[in-house]
């Protein structure tokens, strides 16, 4: 028992350093969240990354970090579930289809130059999204990246407050173009998996509490951008969290159910953004 | 001269057989020259110690060669030499005299009409010299050889627009059977716009051994012009296709100045490019690219527009016909796994309104994602496994795929596609492509451009960057800027590619369109070649799209490539029916020959179909004609027909067999007359040579012709008799017998030995 004090000590310490690291963009640099250290701390095969497709996670500015911002989800960000959403993803992703996939992820910025640009990336997932915000030149790329063929899935916000923030993001990126509701009849959800039977899936949250939604998102809504010719450039999983479900696969207690459709819709959504 | 110092023609010499009169053996001529030679190099080297000093030496050798000459002239004048000539009986023969009567020879180059030349020239004695020893046949040629009966006619009728030399002479030839006809004199430019003299005009002069003298009008060079030699163009294109004609011209007067270059549809300017001329009758070719714009037959105008100062303007532009199709072209691509070059190639190609992508996509071990399926049940099986299924596409695209995904009997079909279907075949590079995927060991290597790498491990995740071959430069498939130095260094620009194949060596015949460099490594990107009736190619890489992901949104360079590659690749991919005809230009002769390469349902030659060719054309013309088999050549053919109004045509040729229907196919040609003469005025001094010298005749200028009646007795056609003409009191012989032994003795005197 002695030695409870110090443990308890050195588990705080980590607990504040993690919610620190998780909290804030400023702090972090890529030798901290880039390829290099991912590399270093991941231990399965091909760790250099030379894969026909990388998971890549957006990494945004949000919305109160660095003093500014709306003042509200300050504790959301872009690193919600990372990595073990992704890599538990990508461990689904490489059994279940013949994508040769990096079994690590790859977080990509907005600002970024070289073989870590965007552009190198064509397909890009962002959480927590009602916190994002881009200045002009960030929400220019985006736009860009997207009407050249690049592919964003955004997932793990809820509500009409969410929502509404969300979009203000959005209309940066796209001012004229309408989010639209995706039904059965899109081809994003038959690409790979007939996904017609569609629920809510809920965040770890479910497990201590039984509740499906958060926040007033009590209805799971699959939405969409789509360019001129009808393809979803932006894949909106809205009162839903895709991500928690990717997580807490592995646990036991989390229902099968919800992280075997979380897999599927997300291997869809890959699949979709490889093929259109 | 020449005849004051030999005392006859040169023509006598020419024609003429050299012959010993005496009585004597000419061996003993020989032995006796033989001999007189011998003695006098004993005589000179027995005195040669008593000599000078000076004449010790090659000197003496002079010496010995003077006296030896005169001695060999004196031997062979005691044997009387003389020459046997054929000569034409006086007042018996024909000289048939052929003016030019073309729309050229109304060209003024040298004060006068070429026409008012050749008058002038037989005016002025010729014709009144030749008609004091021959009956005189006066023929006018343009289109077809009439007889006139004096030279007036010539002046008052209006020039033709055609001049067929080969097709006039022909019928002379014939006509010269049934009469004494001893020489014919051609006076013309020699502008021929009919493909030139044949063979067996020439062979019908010499068997008559009729002599063709030709007496040329016309600068050889024009001072001041600019003349469009050909412009090359495929004839088929699919509408709204990316078209590249390659236009050769020359010029004279004009080198280092500035000149505009077009290409128009009817009055429709498609593409224009400012050119720097080259220098003084150097050939200079030039590309221009444009768009083939919708379907239909297209009459396209290339010129060189006029400079200042230029003659003849009408030879500054050529047309040419292409007939731009919109039938739909479907390409199957096989992709093995998920992955983005994919995605963006498909993309590339969803703005082509006539090509478009079938997918197949192996998206999991047991699924396959099709996209741009016709109906639901295409593809449904996989990879096809019929004739009827597969042949229906007019290319094939394989991405990453190992060859033991097809099985032998798929694999002996995408043999046959590309032999005997004649489609396109496209492979990829990628992890589990070319030699990685097994392609190199396989019986499919034969249809690969290249000899793949003996090895495992050539695709590579690495950057490479590329850059174009000279060939490259210049070609329509990887042509992103028109001119050739500038789209070599738009491609030096381009992103580099996400990743990179070792495709090994490219074969003989292979043309290497593309390279890309890795480290300091070069090696083949784009190779393509021709295999059996198809095409095949090779782009080693499956990170294409990084061109379209790292540039700016408006640039098009990933689509345009694209868009022109798998244009490429389907374009000249048949259908059952193919027809074909020599030339789709007719100048001034309507004659044509339709030819149709027939194919069954399997894509084998059909030899017992039943071809038909219709005809539209100008002012209402329909025809149809039944096509016969050719026997050599099953599967083929052919049918003749004349085109006799100028203007353009519209053929259909359609195949049926047992009332089904195997295809039709659609040409265009168009008869042009009046404009080839256009074309080459200056005098074609090459093709007059030609004809005389082939036929034993002579070329004249217009000065030297007053000459002509005196050589042109001297022939073996006609009614002749056989002249001995002696040699001995040639005024040469006499200058000889004084010269040599005069030349001696001044030698002699000036080396001292006198």
């Amino acid at each position: 028992m002695r030695l409870l004090a110090p443990i308890s000590a050195l588990l705080l310490l980590a607990g504040m350093s993690t919610g620190l690291l998780a909290f804030q963009r400023g702090g972090y640099s890529d030798d901290e969240f880039g390829n290099a250290r991912e590399a270093r701390t991941y231990s399965g095969e091909n760790e250099n990354g030379k894969s026909e497709y990388s998971w890549s996670r957006l990494r945004y500015t949000a919305a109160g970090a660095g003093g500014g911002g709306y003042g509200y989800g300050r504790w959301s960000s872009w690193s919600r579930d990372y990595p073990k959403a992704d890599r538990q993803f990508l461990i689904a992703l490489k059994r279940l289809t013949r994508i040769q996939a990096r079994p690590v992820e790859q977080v990509v910025d907005l600002d970024s130059t070289g073989p870590e640009s965007i552009e190198n990336f064509p397909w890009v997932y962002a959480v927590q999204a009602q916190t994002w915000t881009f200045t002009e030149p960030e929400a220019k790329r985006m736009r860009e990246y997207l009407l050249k063929g690049g592919f964003l899935m955004v997932d793990d916000f809820h509500g009409a407050t969410d929502w509404e923030h969300f979009m203000n993001g959005m209309l940066m990126v796209f001012p004229d173009r309408t989010v639209e509701d995706l039904t059965d009849k899109d081809e994003i959800f038959h690409v790979l998996y007939d996904l017609t039977e569609r629920f809510q899936v809920p965040g770890e949250q479910y497990v201590s509490t039984g509740r499906t939604y958060e926040k007033d998102g009590y209805i799971a809504e699959w939405r969409g951008i789509k360019d001129d010719r009808g393809r979803v450039m932006v894949a909106i999983c809205h009162n839903m969290h895709l991500g928690d479900a990717w997580e807490w696969a592995d646990d036991p207690r989390y229902p099968e159910k919800f992280a075997s459709l979380a897999f599927r819709l997300g291997i869809n959504y890959v699949m979709y953004g490889m093929t259109h | 001269m020449f005849e004051f110092l030999f005392k006859y023609p040169r023509a006598v010499f020419a024609k003429g057989d050299l012959v010993l009169l005496g009585g004597w053996p000419r061996w003993a001529l020989v032995l006796l020259v033989l001999a007189a030679g011998a003695g006098l190099a004993w005589l000179i080297r027995s005195k040669m110690p008593q000599a000078s000093p000076h004449v010790r030496n090659w000197k003496a050798g002079i010496i010995w060669l003077l006296q030896f000459a005169l001695a060999a002239l004196l031997l062979l004048l005691l044997w009387q030499p003389a020459v046997l000539v054929a000569e034409l009986r006086p007042q018996q023969n024909i000289i048939a005299v052929v003016v030019d009567d073309s729309r050229s020879m109304i060209i003024a180059d040298a004060g006068a009409t070429r026409q008012q030349q050749a008058v002038k020239a037989l005016e002025g004695g010729v014709l009144d010299a030749l008609g004091k020893k021959f009956q005189v046949r006066l023929y006018r040629a343009d289109a077809r050889l009439s007889r006139i009966s004096k030279l007036d006619d010539l002046k008052n009728s209006p020039p033709a627009s055609a001049t067929r030399i080969g097709d006039d002479l022909k019928e002379l030839a014939g006509e010269a059977a049934d009469l004494p006809i001893g020489a014919v004199v051609l006076l013309s430019d020699g502008a021929d716009n009919s493909g030139g003299i044949d063979l067996d005009t020439i062979s019908m002069f010499r068997s008559r051994r009729i002599p063709v003298h030709t007496v040329g009008f016309g600068l050889e060079q024009v001072p001041h012009d600019v003349e469009i030699n050909d412009a090359v163009i495929a004839p088929r294109a699919l509408a709204d296709s990316r078209l590249a004609a390659k236009i050769s011209f020359h010029q004279q007067g004009y080198a280092g100045q500035k000149a505009m270059l077009t290409v128009r549809d009817g009055g429709k300017v498609l593409a224009g490019r400012q050119v720097t001329l080259a220098g003084d009758g150097q050939t200079q070719n030039e590309t221009l690219l444009f768009n083939a714009g919708a379907a239909g037959a297209r009459t396209l105008q290339f010129s060189v527009d006029p400079l200042p100062g230029e003659e003849n303007k009408d030879n500054n532009s050529v047309a040419r016909l292409v007939n731009v199709e919109s039938s739909k072209r479907r390409i199957l691509y096989v992709e093995g796994e998920p992955r983005w070059e994919y995605k963006f190639i498909r993309r590339a190609e969803e703005d082509d309104r006539i090509v478009s992508i079938v997918s197949m996509l192996r998206t999991s071990e047991n699924k396959i994602y099709r996209q741009g399926i016709a109906d639901p049940k295409e593809l449904a099986d996989g990879f096809p496994s019929r004739v009827e299924d597969l042949f229906p596409y007019q290319a094939i695209v394989i991405g990453s795929v190992e060859v033991s995904y097809f099985t032998p009997a798929q694999r002996e079909l995408i043999q046959q596609f590309v032999d005997r279907r004649g489609g396109g075949l496209l492979f990829l590079g990628g992890r589990a492509s070319l030699a990685d995927g097994g392609w190199g060991a396989s019986n499919l290597a034969d249809l690969l451009p290249v000899v793949l790498p003996n090895r495992k491990g050539t695709f590579h995740r690495d950057p490479a960057t590329v850059s174009l071959t000279p060939v490259g430069a210049d070609n329509i498939i990887t042509r992103l800027v028109e001119d050739p130095a500038g789209n070599a260094e738009r491609w030096k620009k381009l992103p580099y590619l996400m990743d990179y194949q070792e495709a090994g060596t490219p074969k003989p015949g292979a043309v290497v369109l593309a390279e890309m460099t890795a480290g300091n490594r070069k090696m083949p990107l784009l190779v393509t070649e021709n295999y059996g009736r198809g095409r095949t190619a090779v782009l080693a890489t499956g990170g294409t799209w990084r061109w379209q992901m790292s540039q700016p949104i408006e640039d098009q360079t990933h689509e345009e490539f694209w868009q022109q590659l798998l244009r490429w690749l389907v374009t000249d991919t048949p259908g059952a029916v193919v027809a074909s005809v020599p030339s789709q230009m007719l100048f001034d002769d309507g004659r044509v020959q339709f030819s149709a390469d027939v194919r069954d349902k399997n894509y084998l030659p059909s030899a017992d179909a039943h071809v038909q060719a219709h005809i539209l054309g100008p002012a209402g013309t329909a025809a149809e004609i039944d096509m016969t088999p050719d026997p050599n050549s099953p599967g083929t053919y052919h049918a003749e027909w004349t085109a006799g109004q100028p203007g353009s045509y519209l053929t259909e040729v359609t195949a049926t067999h047992d009332k089904d229907e195997l295809g039709r196919d659609v040409l265009n040609f168009a008869r042009m007359d009046g404009v080839a003469e256009n074309f080459h005025t200056g005098q074609n001094r090459e093709l007059l040579e030609k004809l005389s010298a082939e036929t034993g005749g002579r070329y004249w200028k217009p000065q030297d012709v007053s000459r002509l009646p005196s050589e042109i007795s001297y022939s073996e056609a006609g009614i002749t008799v056989r002249d001995t003409k002696e040699l001995w009191n040639m005024p040469i012989i006499f200058l000889l017998l004084m010269a040599l032994p005069s030349a001696e003795w001044l030698l002699r005197r000036k080396w001292g030995v006198v």
